[in-house]
């Protein structure tokens, strides 16, 4: 990451912006709305990429520090995606490289559904975060 | 069938709303399958880079014509110093 962020400060003009768009180290929240009720079903596990989240938060305060960058805002929103089966979080599921949906999920969610048929919607919920630095002019 | 990805049109507005107007020429970095590419593509020129594996097996994703892509690392970026006016860290960070 400290390099990667040294590339991006290399090839950026100086007065250039940076934009992180990166997901909150929290866990995506899965639910399914019914034509009568929202029901939360459980989260998919991403605890094991949280520390990425640290390594680069501190290395964005280092790169602050030493003056390569400067915060201009940060912002915070929630990422929905929307599925209409099971089937589709399936496939979600194994594009997932290092978060993990439950093992019980899946078969949950086809038991609530399966009576409901076209009547309902899977949802996630991400927290993601977003924010703009700039690289000094005379940097 | 279907996933819908930012279904509230939220990571939308809030690209646009941080990367302002039109902005010459910015580099994508993790660009993926080129889901957020052609968000980008509105307001830049356009290059994508990520690793071989993490790029479509075939043909351009969902990138657009006004896009470039490359497969290369983003700690050995394969460009001049000083050619971008900006750079977007796309969950890669």
């Amino acid at each position: 990451m400290v390099h990667a962020l040294s590339e991006a400060h290399r090839v950026l003009k100086p007065g250039a912006m940076l934009i992180d768009l990166r997901p909150a180290a929290r866990n995506r929240r899965v639910e399914v709305e019914l034509a009568e009720a929202r029901l939360h079903i459980g989260e998919i596990d991403s605890a094991n990429t949280f520390a990425d989240h640290v390594v680069a938060d501190d290395t964005l305060r280092s790169a602050l520090a030493a003056g390569q960058f400067q915060i201009e805002h940060r912002a915070s929103f929630e990422l929905l995606t929307d599925m209409d089966s099971a089937a589709d979080l399936r496939k979600y599921a194994a594009g997932l490289r290092r978060s993990k949906v439950p093992e019980t999920m899946l078969p949950q969610i086809e038991q609530l559904t399966a009576d409901v048929e076209g009547d309902y919607i899977i949802r996630l919920r991400r927290d993601m975060r977003i924010a703009r630095y700039r690289k000094p002019p005379n940097r | 069938m279907a996933i819908r990805n930012d279904v509230t049109g939220q990571e939308r507005d809030y690209l646009l709303d941080m990367l302002g107007g039109d902005i010459g020429c910015a580099l994508e970095i993790g660009c993926g399958d080129g889901r957020l590419t052609a968000k980008y593509a509105a307001l830049a020129a356009i290059v994508g880079i990520d690793l071989p594996e993490s790029l479509p097996d075939a043909g351009r994703g969902a990138f657009p014509e006004r896009a470039e892509v490359a497969a290369a690392s983003a700690v050995a970026l394969p460009f001049q110093p000083e050619r971008f006016d900006a750079a977007i860290f796309s969950l890669s960070l």
